[in-house]
């Protein structure tokens, strides 16, 4: 029987490569990498920005910071649900990071505990989600004022300050030896590598490649795709579509937690504004890379280009000065829905064959 | 064709069902036998939605008994009714439009060499699994959103099949397809029977689709059996008046006589 016949005809290459949902990102970090070379080759910064390693490290820094985030933000987008908690989770585990120090506790049990908290955090989150039925836009909302908003009211009430410094913690020997201890060098490490970037960036490729391999290749990811997908088909088979939602609920909180940490490890200092609007600029890479806003399709190398685009977009435009700083947002907002237009016509293609 | 003889795969005897003071089933006795196709028949609120749902777990009958291979068996939730090979495929076919045809066949089940998945080792058996049912697929990599109505039917009858349905349910598997899809499943229903090895009971409101396939036909009306029987115990003739609930039809029918003449 060949009734498919006349259907497999139609699937050639350019059709599988057409169905990966990081397609749009691909040509987006391409056109955004040509316009900021050529833009930079005219105002004379060309090798400020892509040569010099103080250039390089600005923007794949920030795409670092913006693409743990991401990672998050993909997986939960494509599970269905949505995280605006994570920039104000920054700050909190920042704060309860840095207030642990000034009370004495060790860096590695701070570190740990800290953890513990955000990783509550998150799963309360993804209980109420799944157990209220409430969009989770409106709950996590709901955390992007209550985090931030008990992290400062923690540091004021506790020692009267919002921005809390933790120099003299972290300067102490943590573990009783010299300078640099093994937490400054697997927290706190820049430069590593002969390369000239911060811990983060180590971070982001490490988590990248496992998070891509989770979601692809693990039946873990398989789950992530049918919870968002359909979850009544998925549970019909016997998906368990809430632990899956609420685990990716404690990732995303655990990343913002990485984030807060290596924060106060580089820097010394805990800030009340850590990490403000980062969960808009994670959301927006994980557009731009291909996954649906309602779930069930996208990718983690797709957000992960898109933090790329929006750091080089960021960062480059200080290299461009014949352009206006503020026409970045206008860019960046037109990116956005270039990149989900051209995303809603491929993913349309998908399922027309 | 099996003959009567045998023991059913499965059977129900005297199961009645209540939801408040509501009779959805009342007394009603089933069955089922392996390379038979028994079709379900019967109006809207006859009562096939909720024998479907007895006989899949869904629900618990507040009378009678459930046999399986002729033992007695209780399902308290659909996944006791998987275990004992009771594979139910749903009107909606519980699956994901943008995954690919070998990840929805092993959604919740999939197969895994050490931590990963064992993609190959699962493209082949979806391969393999639908081409005993006479479906070709090329790429099963392919997600099932370029697969037609019929295909898609056919892709969640393999996979109950593969992970070891004994009774297949179809819950109108025809009724959202278009007329040359239609007939592509009763094809794949009759490559089922042909195994010999599975009891199908085809739930439908075509009674042209119900007197091709059907080996065995049971009736609901009300919540009880109206008629039911063999193919050659069965008035084939009467087969539309009975799907309507019989004499309510012929009352109608001898009414309109009288009225127009």
């Amino acid at each position: 029987m060949s009734g498919t016949d006349e259907r497999i005809r139609q699937v050639g290459l350019v059709q599988s490569f057409v169905a990966r949902p990081e397609l749009g990102s691909v040509f987006g970090l391409a056109i955004i990498v040509i316009t900021f070379m050529i833009m930079t080759s005219i105002s004379g910064t060309f090798s400020a920005m892509w040569t010099n390693p103080i250039g390089i490290q600005a923007w794949v820094e920030l795409a670092a910071f913006v693409g743990i985030l991401a990672i998050g933000a993909s997986l939960l987008m494509i599970a269905g649900e949505f995280d605006l908690s994570i920039g104000a989770n920054i700050a909190l585990a920042g704060h309860s990071f840095a207030l642990l120090l000034i009370f004495g506790v060790p860096v590695v049990p701070a570190i740990l505990l800290t953890f513990v908290e955000l990783a509550f955090l998150g799963f309360i989150i993804g209980v109420i989600v799944v157990r209220t039925g409430l969009p989770s836009f409106i709950v996590t909302l709901g955390f992007w004022f209550a985090s931030r908003g008990f992290a400062v009211f923690l540091s004021q009430t506790l020692l009267n300050q919002s921005r809390l410094s933790v120099k003299p913690q972290l300067k102490a020997p943590a573990g009783g030896g010299e300078d640099p201890t093994i937490i400054d060098n697997l927290f706190a490490f820049d430069k590593g590598f002969g390369l000239p970037f911060d811990a983060e960036v180590y971070y982001f490729a490490i988590l990248v490649i496992m998070v891509a391999l989770l979601l692809q290749k693990s039946r873990f990811g398989n789950w992530i795709y049918a919870a968002g997908g359909d979850p009544t088909a998925a549970r019909a088979v016997g998906v368990p579509v809430n632990r899956v939602k609420i685990s990716l609920f404690m990732l995303s909180a655990c990343l913002a937690c990485l984030l807060g940490v290596l924060t106060v490890m580089t820097s010394g200092a805990s800030d009340p504004k850590a990490g403000d609007f980062r969960e808009l600029h994670a959301i927006a890479a994980a557009v731009i890379g291909g996954c649906a806003l309602t779930g069930g399709y996208g990718s983690v190398i797709g957000a992960v280009l898109g933090a790329f685009i929006f750091a080089i977009a960021s960062r480059g435009i200080n290299f461009v000065p014949f352009i206006d700083n503020n026409m970045f947002r206008v860019m960046l907002g037109l990116l956005i829905l270039g990149a989900a237009f051209l995303n809603q016509f491929l993913r349309n293609r998908v399922l027309k064959g | 064709m099996a003959q009567q003889t045998t023991t059913p795969t499965i059977q129900l005897k005297g199961v009645s069902k209540f939801f408040g003071n509501i009779i959805a089933l009342k007394d009603v006795s089933f069955e089922a036998h392996k390379g038979q196709v028994t079709a379900l028949l019967g109006d809207n609120g006859a009562g096939k939605s909720t024998l479907i749902k007895v006989l899949s777990g869904v629900h618990i009958p507040d009378e009678g008994d459930i046999l399986i291979d002729g033992i007695p068996t209780t399902f308290k939730t659909p996944r006791d009714a998987a275990v004992s090979g009771i594979g139910t495929v749903y009107q909606d076919l519980a699956l994901q439009p943008l995954m690919s045809v070998t990840r929805n066949f092993f959604l919740g089940r999939e197969i895994s060499k050490g931590v990963f998945l064992d993609m190959n080792r699962m493209n082949e058996i979806t391969r393999t699994e639908m081409a005993k049912l006479g479906i070709d697929v090329a790429d099963p990599t392919q997600p099932i959103g370029t697969m037609s109505g019929g295909q898609r039917q056919t892709l969640a009858i393999a996979r109950a099949i593969y992970f070891g349905a004994k009774v297949l349910i179809l819950d109108e598997p025809t009724s959202a397809l278009g007329q040359k899809q239609q007939l592509e499943v009763l094809r794949t229903v009759n490559q089922v029977r042909e195994m010999n090895e599975i009891a199908i009971i085809f739930i439908t409101h075509n009674d042209m689709h119900a007197r091709l396939i059907g080996d065995r036909y049971t009736f609901l009306n009300r919540g009880r059996v109206l008629a039911d029987g063999d193919r050659d115990e069965i008035d084939m003739d009467n087969l539309r008046a009975l799907m309507a609930g019989g004499a309510e039809l012929a009352e109608l029918e001898s009414e309109f006589q009288n009225t127009s003449t």
